[in-house]
């Protein structure tokens, strides 16, 4: 489903990734995980087509979106859910209102609105919080519309930079254990985090960065070390 | 979709209702003022047609000139282009306007016959600019005895005069009041590109947002646009609405005043149909000032990026 082929990306001469290459099939729950500065945002970046990659080449469903038109780019993030730390919530709106924008975005008319923002309010736990604003909610609530938008919208992918940073460990584990239920349901997630609890909590496959390289990689339990050469 | 977008467009409005006053009296002052020049414009025109219509060259018959040759006068003079009407003045219509004209002094018009008074053929050109060659040319006519140019206002020179200087009137009244209304635009203008820069500004977070979870341009700009669009027609209703009650109000003076002179029409639904064209190409304006602003204010803010 994504595959990134040799993809390099430099700020200036810092290389944020460097010959990254790797396969993500439909319905896998991957963790992109490091230390600060290891290229794990960078790295979304180049899946949401923020930023284009320098050399190397990224297929999203056999497209290379690396070289897709700026005007094709909306269309290309409608396909996709995204979760970040900082929640990026329209503090302005309510709670169904948050949500009722991304349906809005990919073009859905307002009949069509209710019963998938229910759904997803009901699947995400915030059915009795629906017109509440932000600033009303706790950050597990906020984090959860933000699943809820990325959710309503039928997404081919979930993309999740460090959903659970500004959480504590029981709301962070809550969350989790939505996105895995997500998963289960065949939805395909790729998740950056430095949460060692939540990585081997979750034993689900594990790419690590360091210095904007792969120097692990392993699937779930089966440990498939691919440490590189000059690692060893 | 749209429902959305204006949704969003009246929120702003709502959250920020100093600013939307701030724009709403501007474009009002703005509108209004509009909408009195197109109105003043409009009245000039109609005095100095009104002058420039009279009749105004009166072409005295010779006493032996039959009713036939009359016409045939007449005739010639109506197909010519240059004319706007021919009126017959037979010897006893002279008398009847001598006697009012000296009705104050009743001895003056007893002293008189209609046999002293000339027929005469009063005619009105399209333009005063015409009038010395037509006035040449029906001396010629062996039916004319004199040709005189007229008439309430005096002389030749009286007449060009006036019209002259309400020429200049109408000059100045345009080419000032359109230098006034061009500022006010201008500063309308500017005026929603800030207001919209603004909003822009403190959206910025959700524009982020939004283009993350794959809005279009169209779709971030749209309520933006509807936002300024809000802003000009409240704005140009409000300046025409003023302009159109003050009108109204003071029409039947005006009239009054002016007597014969067709300053305002005397009919409303004419009167209202005039405001209803300004109104039009006052929303085109509006329209034309929403776009390019917010247009501009995008681009303005994108570049600071």
């Amino acid at each position: 489903m994504l595959v990134f082929k040799n993809v390099t990306k430099k700020f200036g001469s810092i290389a944020a990734l460097e010959d990254i290459s790797f396969e993500v099939d439909k319905g896998d729950f991957v963790f992109i995980t490091g230390p600060s500065g290891a290229g794990k945002t960078t790295l979304l970046k180049l899946i949401l087509r923020e930023i284009s990659p320098d050399s190397g080449e990224i297929f999203l469903d056999d497209e290379d979106i690396g070289k897709l038109p700026l005007k094709k780019i909306p269309k290309l993030r409608q396909n996709m859910g995204v979760i970040f730390q900082d929640f990026k919530i329209i503090p302005e709106k309510t709670v169904a209102e948050n949500v009722e924008v991304a349906l809005a975005v990919i073009g859905l008319t307002n009949k069509e609105w209710k019963a998938r923002v229910e759904h997803v309010l009901k699947l995400v736990g915030l059915s009795e919080r629906s017109n509440l604003f932000p600033v009303q909610l706790s950050g597990g609530e906020i984090q959860r519309v933000s699943l809820a938008r990325a959710l309503v919208v039928n997404p081919k992918i979930i993309l999740a930079d460090e959903p659970t940073g500004n959480l504590d460990w029981s709301t962070a584990d809550k969350i989790m254990d939505l996105l895995e239920k997500i998963n289960e349901e065949g939805k395909t997630i790729i998740m950056a985090t430095h949460h060692k609890l939540i990585i081997e909590k979750m034993k689900k496959r594990v790419i690590e960065l360091e210095d904007g390289r792969i120097v692990n990689e392993n699937s779930g339990n089966k440990s498939k070390s691919k440490k590189k050469e000059s690692e060893e | 979709m749209a429902n959305i977008q204006f949704k969003t467009a009246w929120d702003h409005i709502r959250r920020a209702p100093f600013q939307a006053l701030a724009a709403l009296f501007v474009l009002g002052t703005t509108f209004f003022v509009i909408s009195i020049l197109s109105i003043l414009t409009y009245s000039s025109g109609k005095i100095i047609k009104y002058f420039e219509t009279r009749p105004q060259i009166i072409a005295f018959l010779k006493d032996e000139v039959t009713e036939s040759q009359v016409s045939e006068l007449r005739q010639g003079i109506e197909n010519d282009s240059r004319v706007k009407e021919v009126k017959y003045i037979s010897k006893e219509e002279a008398l009847e306007i001598y006697k009012k004209a000296t009705a104050s002094n009743p001895v003056l018009s007893e002293l008189v016959s209609p046999s002293i008074f000339p027929a005469s053929l009063e005619l009105s050109v399209t333009d005063l600019s015409y009038a010395q060659v037509v006035i040449d040319e029906i001396k010629g006519s062996q039916y004319v005895d004199q040709v005189g140019f007229t008439a309430s206002l005096g002389s030749e020179d009286n007449l060009g005069e006036v019209i002259s200087r309400l020429r200049n009137i109408t000059w100045y009244l345009r080419i000032g009041g359109g230098a006034f209304a061009i500022l006010l635009t201008s500063t309308s203008f500017l005026v929603l590109i800030i207001i919209i820069g603004m909003r822009l500004t403190t959206r910025r977070g959700e524009i982020e947002i939004l283009s993350l979870i794959g809005a279009t341009p169209g779709f971030i700009r749209n309520p933006i646009i509807l936002e300024a669009l809000i802003y000009v027609f409240a704005g140009v209703f409000a300046g025409w609405f003023l302009a159109l009650i003050l009108v109204l109000y003071s029409t039947p003076s005006l009239i009054n005043y002016f007597g014969e002179i067709p300053i305002l029409p005397k009919n409303t639904m004419e009167l209202i149909s005039i405001f209803a064209l300004i109104f039009c190409i006052e929303a085109l304006i509006g329209v034309f000032l929403a776009f390019t602003g917010s247009i501009l204010a995008v681009s303005r803010v994108k570049k600071k990026k």
